[in-house]
């Protein structure tokens, strides 16, 4: 098939052996790439019940048939791997150089084996692939890894991943870094790289990405440039960019703050809202392969963050650093944003793990006898700061944290489990569910944990014509958009660019006709999202994980929102049980999540089928 | 009447204090009186039978007018109106 290699590249750090691995035609028609090809991979390639921290764990780095095709959005990522987070599934997005520069080397992805018994990187050129010692970087923070490995490849067009010291240390949220401020930062993905010793991975190439049409690509994109220059929603995302999105989650009630106690929060507006970082961005940036440019480059212009520079904040990191720990700092949002890019955690776990204990503190659940007399409180920026450095470096209590809301709470117990916002161990991005409850049914349902990727229901209960704090159609809502972002995120595109200009899957499709030379329907798109979607649950399944990790915390099922346009409003447990209930059935799967042998044979999938 | 008028789009404004005098307290004619008073820029967002133009939404105190009572919703004295592009994602 046009557009892929039909190969990926496998290494085995503990043999320190690489060979190829065939991936048929018929997988990609299967499961097109992506997220998609990673369900397949992961399903076969690793043991049950494998720790996710042991060499036994697989480490997938992939990207779809559309990579390096000039599509726009296209020069995404995803790594795919068990979650030392959640034990469950994990897929973490990110783009980069690296993801174009792995096709033009002739490979669709990688799969890494093994651990390593001395820190080490991967060299991966025309010329062909080392595993090269990295004693010389590692230690070292993701930003100065990256500039050492540009420096001594005397090229500063390689595409690099890396990870920082929180990925050396196991941090269960350390994320895989790109660019520098590109980041798979959800479910720990850098701590398995950590885990097989193994700091970066370098990518060069020089091969041509065989197309099918390519004059056609050129056309598509043209007109859908026209679209988005016609797009208001284009044209306002292309000039606030994600910043954006925490005016609306305020105004609707929904944006995290004092740890997801509250719904709104005022301080924010023209602070840390998109008046706010307009205010301090000092130029726009585009994704490679991308023709909207929708990333901010931001500064910090005076005070003690002075000349502070970084890709972002984006809305999550606002939202996670901001309202949600009563911040409304911006120059010390911009600080932590560069300090969890560099040391390499993910902002959205960070933030949530600092507001859990924020409130433990305010609530007297611990003090800092118990913490070697570091004191966190909602609003200390100063504090956020040093706790992050904390938990990157496992030091004193930064070791709890780097465990993840659900063990800090474990650790500390005294019902703070209550309050700990996380789904199967992943941390809550930024958005409360309380005031749109299809969120609360995302978040439960997710095979990776608490996502905001799968699906965005603001988009239907915010901004659509969906009721907020009913439950009815909610399932079919939600898997209408977890089937949509699926196909994007296996073609492995950006949804962004879907979302604003808007592209539709059909658009997507014409792409992918163009690419590969291979027709495909909107229907067909989703017959396949429906297969992998049931493979990644059957996966789960696998891995141990059933319908009661289809759950929301207490905080979220019983209390009632005390603010904003949900004022009084909870899920309860109730209304999560029906809308899981619809959502199963919507999917074939049974009343306790486990896919029918209906569903699996008409998905093609019978290997799968549960055994006994 | 006094109402609050957000306005989330190529430009922002947050929490814009406006007198208005509807012929009628229903968001309709409030929206016909928004759109007679501040012609440049609500106009974009409302279409001229004052449903939401194509990308755009209109909330009232955050919630969506379709979730409401559509344009027969009630509008009182300080209440917020929201008028937004379809932001995505975050």
């Amino acid at each position: 098939m046009k557009g892929t290699h039909g190969k990926l590249l496998e290494v085995d750090l503990t043999q320190g052996k690489t060979k190829d691995l065939p991936i048929s035609e018929q997988t990609f028609r299967r499961y097109l790439g992506g997220r998609g090809l990673g369900a397949r991979l992961l399903f076969d390639l690793l043991p049950a019940r494998t720790d996710p921290l042991s060499p036994e764990n697989v480490l997938i780095f992939l990207t779809g048939p559309l990579t390096g095709s000039m599509v726009t959005g296209s020069s995404k990522f995803v790594v795919v791997t068990k979650s030392p987070l959640t034990h469950g599934w994990c897929d973490s997005y990110s783009s980069g150089r690296i993801a174009v520069e792995l096709k033009k080397v002739g490979y669709d992805g990688m799969v890494i084996r093994g651990k390593s018994n001395h820190p080490c990187y991967l060299k991966i050129d025309d010329g062909g692939i080392e595993i090269r010692e990295a004693d010389w970087i590692w230690g070292k923070d993701s930003f100065t890894t990256e500039r050492m490995l540009k420096e001594f490849e005397k090229n500063p067009s390689v595409g690099i991943s890396s990870i920082g010291p929180a990925g050396e240390n196991l941090c269960k949220f350390a994320c895989i870094s790109s660019d520098l401020y590109r980041q798979a930062g959800r479910g720990g993905v850098g701590a398995v790289m950590g885990s097989k010793r193994l700091k970066a991975i370098v990518v060069k190439g020089k091969k041509e990405v065989a197309l099918h049409d390519r004059k056609r690509l050129v056309e598509l994109n043209r007109e859908n440039f026209q679209r988005a220059k016609k797009s208001v929603v284009a044209q306002a995302r292309m000039k606030y960019g994600t910043p954006l999105t925490l005016n609306i989650t305020h105004t609707g009630g929904i944006l995290p703050t004092k740890n997801f106690q509250f719904g709104t929060w005022e301080k924010a507006l023209e602070k840390i809202d998109s008046v706010g970082v307009h205010k301090s961005t000092i130029s726009h940036k585009a994704c490679l392969s991308c023709f909207t440019p929708c990333s901010m480059i931001t500064r910090v212009s005076e005070g003690k963050y002075k000349g502070i520079t970084v890709e972002g904040p984006e809305y999550e990191t606002l939202g996670m650093f901001g309202s949600n720990l009563l911040i409304d700092s911006l120059p010390i949002i911009i600080q932590a944003n560069v300090l969890c890019d560099k040391l390499g955690l993910d902002t959205i776990s960070t933030g949530n793990v600092i507001g859990f204990i924020m409130e433990c503190f305010e609530r007297g659940m611990i003090s800092a006898n118990q913490t070697e007399g570091f004191e966190l409180r909602f609003g200390d920026g100063e504090a956020s700061l040093a706790a992050i450095e904390l938990i990157a470096n496992r030091k004193g209590f930064g070791d709890i944290l780097a465990e993840g809301v659900r063990a800090a709470a474990g650790h500390i117990g005294k019902g703070s489990d209550r309050f700990a916002m996380h789904v199967k161990g992943l941390e809550f991005p930024a958005y409360e569910p309380r005031g749109a409850f299809g969120s609360g049914l995302s978040y439960a349902v997710s095979p990776r944990g608490a996502c905001h990727r799968r699906a965005w229901p603001p988009a239907k209960e915010i901004l659509g014509g969906y009721p907020p704090y009913t439950i009815e159609g909610k399932a079919e809502m939600i898997k209408g958009l977890y089937d949509e972002n699926c196909v994007l995120h296996s073609l492995l595109v950006c949804d962004m660019p879907a979302k604003f200009i808007p592209l539709s899957l059909e658009d997507y499709a014409n792409y992918f006709q163009a690419a590969t030379g291979e027709s495909i329907s909107k229907k067909d798109f989703l017959t396949i999202a429906d297969r992998i979607e049931t493979l990644i649950r059957m996966f789960n399944l696998r891995e141990g994980l059933t319908r009661k990790d289809d759950t929301l915390p207490y905080r979220t099922l019983w209390e009632p929102l005390p603010d904003g346009p949900a004022k009084g409003e909870f899920i309860g447990e109730e209304n999560l049980k029906r809308m899981i209930d619809d959502y199963y059935t919507c999917r074939g799967w049974d009343s306790e999540g486990v896919p029918t042998t209906v569903t699996l044979q008409k998905y093609d999938l019978p290997n799968e089928a549960p055994k006994g | 009447m006094k109402v609050f008028i957000n306005i989330f789009g190529t430009d922002i404004r947050l929490k814009q204090e406006i007198s208005l005098e509807p012929a009628s307290p229903a968001l309709k004619e409030v929206l016909r009186a928004l759109k007679g008073q501040y012609k440049g820029s609500v106009e974009r967002f409302i279409k001229d039978d004052l449903s939401p133009a194509e990308g755009s939404a209109i909330l009232v105190n955050g919630r969506n007018i379709w979730s409401l009572d559509r344009l027969e919703t009630k509008i009182h004295d300080g209440d917020e109106i929201t008028l937004t592009v379809l932001v995505a994602g975050g």
